[in-house]
Formats: structure tokens, C-alpha cells, sequence
């Protein structure tokens, strides 16, 4: 049986990827280093847990209801809370890192927790302690949002002028209220992520991204060469693309694959499991193979092919999100992310390891990479036939 | 250098045969209507200096370049860029040499044969004879980087055979090389065309030339302005004489001064040389040596020759075929 030129092609470019030392390193044991490394600096952040401040001005049966709220059990794991006389002394905590967050329980809150003009809870916040502040502020407004509508009833019948005893009734419901179970210990979906389910395809992905620079090089090193010319002496144009093109897709792959195992094994990384873990892959690979088409078209030598890939490497990782967590990231990042294919391909694998293993959670992610890797492939297509580039 | 070959433009049923090609880079005209045939068994040489058209015309004949006008049929296949079959018969050795550094021998001879669909035992049986004629069988698991430049030579030639192909392109393939292993490859050239291949061999060095090829075709500025055999060419110029002056002083006065002469057909100075096509030169010697004086031109040494292909590529070029 013959084999396809363009399998031949891959197959020989194959050989000589995994006998290049640095194309190992950084397709295998640098992007395993890394998310190692990155996992064991994180470690513990999964389990998020920081200290309140309370400062009680009230005294009324509303703070006594939130003041149960926040010491209730559910609250607990993630929060402790220690109370303050004043707002200068709790604030002074939060300066010092005493708490990480400061709830101001205003004078006259129940009162007019009854009333046409509720006021609400304040959370102090440092701008080091994001999250924690987030959480206090989530917590907070959870509080006096589930506490609205009934509210709404006690103010009506307070006005048709039932006695302020129904306030009791107003605390004692509030009482019972527990903040959502995202905002207390899951943030997002319905799994606890761990911290190396988020790396290990963040430094994967980068490293993946690679492929671009050190493929377009060894094109330009090809046709210095005069391998490339000897090559066209005896296969078609498009046989020599398709095969580059393969090995590029079978390289990715394999890192991707050997990634995801490693990790999964030794870390116990969450992927998705193995279908649809391949099923984000190979769309993300597929676009790394439409970049490098792009980057060799619009070079003009190996210095320049080199500053190309560099560029989209590095700026595809950044604002795709590889090196941060894209949902603690500034909401222009996160604009930015989806004009990326490795940013898809994240959120499809934090979805996977959070969420429920659903071929309906990776559909859109997939279906991005995908008109990504065709947009990208027909730029490339134009401007080949533009630029008249030669294969020799 | 054999005679026997059929001379003239079209040799009957030919391996090769290229007609009117042109192409251009830009408003640069590379080549003009060349148009050649190369018969089986036939070593056909292309002659001429760097940048003379010749590379190109290789490109287009290999199907790596598209010509603007004309067209290249080998075995009656037209070639071109998508002609996967047509440019299989073809064997293409390129001037640099083009191979793996960081694969051996072995294996690139193995990818360049898989390439034109060799398999299996016949194609590990292909490599061990290819390797065997090139004389690298002892070095063919080594990678190609340890290798010395000449071996590279070889096995660059080996890459162009490894299919067995009728027609075997060399683009200057002897360049940079030292002369034992110009030596080697000149053999091994000359025994393919003894074996019935079909040989297209460019060069810019003239004893090559004469050495291994049946015929010759001259190409300058991109137009082929001869072709045929040695004898064929050299005839063009039979009776005349081949005058070379080595000299010091204004040699350019003394050429236009020697061209007015009647009986001097050329005049070139190359270096300190000037070079003169004459018919019967012994007798215009004297008057030649007494411009010479005219000019303040001192002469060293005076050499009169049979025309050779040199004489016939000054003749016609005007210029000297050299590096």
C-alpha cells in the first residue's frame, strides 16, 4: 500500500521534532515543570477561608438575624467573623490584615428594614483582599436581597398600621436565611477547582503555542536548505503544506495528551476525561496549525518568522488568560479572551473541571476554535494568493 | 566526448524536450526562448556564466517554477508544479546541497525515496545500491552532519537517483568541491549516461564540459546562442586562430585598435589578457605587436591556439566563462 506523500512528510518532520532536545523540552517537560511548580505555589488557594470584621451599630433584631447569618455553618468554612466596637477599630484590622473584610451594621438598620428606605449593610474592603472583599459583598447583598421581598410585605402592613411587633416576624424569617451555596464554597459550577486543573491546560496551551515559532522556523531552514526545493521537485504544493501541517497536528497533540495524562495521574488534574478533553484539543491544536500557516505567508525569513511567533505566542497567552485566572482577571482581558482560541479553549477546560462533564458544556468553546482555526486559515489562503509565495 | 549523438534542436523521440520557455522576475527577463531537447543515453550540457539563465531554466524544467511562456515535456508528460508523475521521472540533484543534517544517510535516502512512493524491501534495497554506488555505505548510519563536504556531494547526487529516474538534473554540481571529489562525480555522471540516462548538466566550467558531455547547449543573458556538439561548435569557428596576449598598459586602446584590423573577427580583454579571434593569426601577429607598441602596451606572452569550446563561448559571449 502506498503511504500519502503527505504522511511521509509528517513522518520524517516527526522524526526530526523528537530528536530536537529544546522541541521535547518545550513541548513535554517544560509545560509539566510549570503547571507542577505553579500548582505547588497555589496549593491551598482552593480552599479559601479569611477572618470578617463586624461592627453591630444597630442592635436590633435585623443584625441579630444577619449576625446568625454569617456565623451559621455553611458561612463558617469560609469565614470566620470577629466583632468590633467601632468602625475606627475594625477599620484599623482591616489596615493592619487583621481581617480581611469589615461588615458595618448601620445604626437604625432594623428599623428601617421596615421601611420605604432600607439601609444596608456596608462591607469595608482592601484593595489587596479582593476576593475576600467580594465574598463580604456577596454575603451582604445576599442578606438584604433575600430579606427585600419580605420587606416590601412588613412595610405595607406597617403603613396599613399593624404594630411594629411584625418586625420581629420580619427577623425571625431573616434569621433562617442561608447565603447561596455559590457564593459561600463554590464559586463557580458545581465542583471545587483545583488550582492544577486550571494550570495544567494554561501551561499546556502555551507551550502548544510554541509550535508556531519553531515549525515556521524549520520552513525557512527548509527552504535555505534547498530540502524544501527538492521536496516540490517531487510532490505538489499542497501535499507539502498538508504534510507540515500534520506533523504540527500530530506534535500538538501528543503534548497536549501527554499533558493532560501526566497531570491527571500524578496531580489529579481534571480534564474532563478523555473524550472531551481530545474534543477541546484538537480544535485548539487545529488553530496553533492555521497560525503557523499565517505566520510562514506573512514572513519573509527566519528572524522574521521567529518575531512573528513570538509576538502571537506571547500575546495570544496573555490575553487568553494562560498565565492568570481569567476570572479574577480586569473585565477587558476577559473581553479579550474571546477572540482567542487558547481563551476558549480554557474556559472549556475550567468548565469541564467544575462543571458537569457534558459534551453541551465544551459546544461553544469548540465551535470558537473552530471558526477561529477557518478564519485564520482563509486570511492565510488570501494573502498566499496575494503575495504569489513559493514553496522553493 | 562522444559525436555520435543527434545534434541540432530536436534529437527524435526525446527525454527532454523544452520549447520557447520564458520567464520573467519582474521587468528582468531571466530567460528568452530557450528551447533545447535531451535524447536517452544523452549527456547534455548547459553552459554558461553565473546568472546566465540557467538555474531557472533547471526550476522550470523540475517543475518548481511556472514559465511564463513555453512549455517542458519530459517522456511526453508536460511538467508543471502539480504534475506528480511527469517530475517523477525526473531525478533532481540541486547546487547546494539539500539534505538533513540531522538525519542520516540512511534516512534521508529513505525519505526522498518514499517521496516517489518506494516502499519496503524494494526501497531499503534501493538505498543500500545507491549508497553503494556513491561509496558511502560504510558511513550510512551516520548522521549527515558528521559528514565531509564532499560525501555531502555525493550523497546529494544519490538523493537525485534514488528512484531511478530517466532524466538526472545536476545544477552545478561540482561547485566548492574539492577535485578528487569533483573527480568521483564526474565519473559517476559519465557512467549514467553510459547507462542509458538521460543527463542534464549545468556548469560554468568549461573543461567540465568537454569533459562529459555529448552536447552543449551556451546560454548568455538568458538565450541559448548555441548548441551541438564540440566539433559542431568549434567547426563554427574553423580556420580561425585563437590569439591570447598577456599584456600590461591601456589593453581596452589596444583591443578597439586590434577589432579595426582586418581579419580579427573578436576582441575581449579579460584581466590582464586580451583575447583575439582571428583568421590565420600567425600572419596578423606582427601587426598586432606593432598596435601594441602604439599603445605603450607591454606584452609578456603571446599564445596562438585551435579554437576550443572556450574560444567558441568568447566568441559568441564575449566575455570569459569564469567563476
Amino acid at each position: 500500500m502506498r503511504t500519502p506523500v503527505a504522511v511521509v512528510i509528517a513522518g520524517k518532520d516527526l522524526r526530526q521534532r523528537f530528536r530536537d532536545r529544546s522541541a521535547l523540552v518545550l513541548g513535554f517537560a517544560a509545560p509539566l515543570a510549570i503547571a507542577a511548580l505553579m500548582s505547588l505555589a497555589f496549593r491551598g488557594t482552593e480552599q479559601f477561608h479569611f477572618t470578617a470584621g463586624v461592627v453591630n451599630n444597630d442592635h436590633g433584631q435585623m443584625a441579630s438575624a444577619f449576625g446568625q447569618v454569617i456565623t451559621s455553618k455553611e458561612v463558617k468554612s469560609v469565614m470566620a467573623t470577629r466583632s468590633y466596637d467601632t468602625e475606627a477599630s475594625a477599620r484599623a484590622a482591616l489596615k493592619h490584615r487583621s481581617v480581611s473584610a469589615v461588615f458595618v451594621v448601620p445604626s437604625g438598620f432594623s428599623q428601617s428594614a421596615a421601611g420605604a428606605h432600607p439601609e444596608s449593610i456596608r462591607v469595608l474592603t482592601s484593595i489587596d483582599l479582593q476576593l475576600a472583599g467580594q465574598v463580604a459583598d456577596s454575603i451582604a447583598q445576599s442578606f438584604v436581597t433575600q430579606v427585600n421581598a419580605d420587606r416590601l410585605s412588613v412595610a405595607t402592613a406597617v403603613t396599613a398600621g399593624a404594630s411594629s411587633g411584625r418586625i420581629a416576624e420580619l427577623a425571625a424569617s431573616a434569621s433562617t436565611l442561608r447565603p447561596p451555596l455559590d457564593i459561600v464554597s463554590r464559586p463557580s459550577g458545581s465542583h471545587s477547582l483545583k488550582v492544577i486543573s486550571y494550570y495544567a491546560p494554561g501551561m499546556g496551551i502555551f507551550f502548544l503555542l510554541f509550535a508556531i515559532g519553531f515549525t515556521a522556523r524549520g520552513y525557512f531552514v527548509e527552504r535555505r536548505n534547498g530540502t524544501l526545493e527538492r521536496m516540490s521537485a517531487a510532490a505538489r504544493p499542497g501535499q507539502i503544506i498538508l504534510g507540515k501541517s500534520l506533523a504540527v497536528l500530530v506534535y500538538g497533540s501528543a503534548s497536549l495528551g501527554t499533558m493532560a495524562l501526566v497531570t491527571s495521574l500524578l496531580f489529579g488534574a481534571d480534564w474532563g476525561g478523555p473524550l472531551l478533553a481530545t474534543a477541546v484539543g484538537i480544535p485548539m491544536v487545529l488553530s496553533v496549525v492555521a497560525l503557523t500557516a499565517l505566520v510562514i505567508v506573512l514572513a519573509r525569513s527566519e528572524r522574521q518568522a521567529e518575531g512573528m511567533a513570538s509576538i502571537v505566542t506571547f500575546g495570544l497567552a496573555l490575553m487568553g488568560g494562560n498565565f492568570v485566572f481569567l476570572s479574577t482577571a480586569p473585565p477587558l482581558l476577559r473581553k479579550l479572551a474571546l477572540f482567542t482560541p487558547n481563551g476558549w479553549a480554557l474556559r472549556a477546560y475550567l468548565d469541564l473541571a467544575t462543571g458537569p462533564h457534558r459534551w453541551s458544556t465544551i459546544a461553544l468553546p469548540v465551535v470558537a476554535m473552530l471558526s477561529f482555526a477557518l478564519a485564520v486559515s482563509a486570511i492565510t489562503a488570501i494573502l498566499l494568493r496575494r503575495s504569489e509565495v513559493s514553496l522553493s | 566526448m562522444a559525436d555520435n549523438i543527434p545534434s541540432g534542436r530536436g534529437v527524435r523521440d526525446p527525454l527532454l524536450s523544452c520549447r520557447g520557455l520564458v520567464r520573467r522576475f519582474g521587468d528582468q527577463l531571466a530567460v528568452d526562448g530557450v528551447t533545447f531537447s535531451v535524447a536517452a543515453g544523452e549527456t547534455y550540457g548547459l553552459l554558461g556564466p553565473n546568472g546566465a539563465g540557467k538555474s531557472t531554466c533547471i526550476r522550470m524544467i523540475c517543475g518548481l517554477l511556472a514559465p511564463d511562456e513555453g512549455e517542458v515535456t519530459v517522456c511526453g508528460q508536460r511538467i508543471d508544479r502539480n504534475s506528480v508523475d511527469a517530475k517523477a521521472r525526473i531525478g533532481f540533484v540541486p547546487q547546494d546541497v539539500a539534505l538533513y543534517p540531522d538525519l542520516t544517510a540512511r534516512e534521508n535516502l529513505r525519505f526522498f525515496g518514499r517521496l516517489y512512493q518506494l516502499a519496503g524491501r524494494s526501497l531499503d534495497d534501493r538505498v543500500n545500491e545507491v549508497l553503494g554506488d556513491v561509496d558511502l555505505r560504510d558511513r550510512a548510519d551516520d548522521r549527515v552532519d558528521t559528514y565531509s563536504g564532499g560525501m555531502k556531494r555525493r550523497l546529494n547526487i544519490a538523493g537525485g537517483l534514488i528512484h531511478r529516474p530517466d532524466l538526472l538534473v545536476l545544477d552545478e554540481p561540482t561547485v566548492g568541491v574539492d577535485p578528487q571529489s569533483r573527480h568521483a562525480i564526474l565519473e559517476s555522471v559519465h557512467r549514467l549516461g553510459e547507462m542509458g540516462m538521460g543527463v542534464l548538466y549545468t556548469t560554468h566550467y568549461m573543461e567540465e564540459a568537454e569533459q562529459i558531455c555529448d552536447r552543449v547547449g551556451i546560454i548568455d543573458n538568458g538565450r541559448l546562442v548555441a548548441e551541438g556538439t564540440r566539433r559542431e561548435l568549434v567547426a563554427q569557428l574553423a580556420e580561425r586562430d585563437h590569439i591570447k596576449l598577456t599584456a600590461s598598459g591601456d589593453l581596452a586602446s589596444l583591443s578597439q585598435r586590434c577589432s579595426e584590423l582586418d581579419g580579427i573577427e573578436g576582441s575581449t580583454v579579460v584581466d590582464d589578457r586580451l583575447d583575439l579571434i582571428a583568421r590565420d593569426g600567425r600572419r596578423l601577429l606582427p601587426k598586432v605587436f606593432e598596435l601594441a607598441e602604439q599603445c605603450g602596451v607591454e606584452v609578456t606572452s603571446v599564445e596562438v591556439v585551435e579554437p576550443t569550446l572556450e574560444t567558441v563561448f568568447l566568441h559568441l559571449t564575449g566575455t570569459e566563462l569564469r567563476e
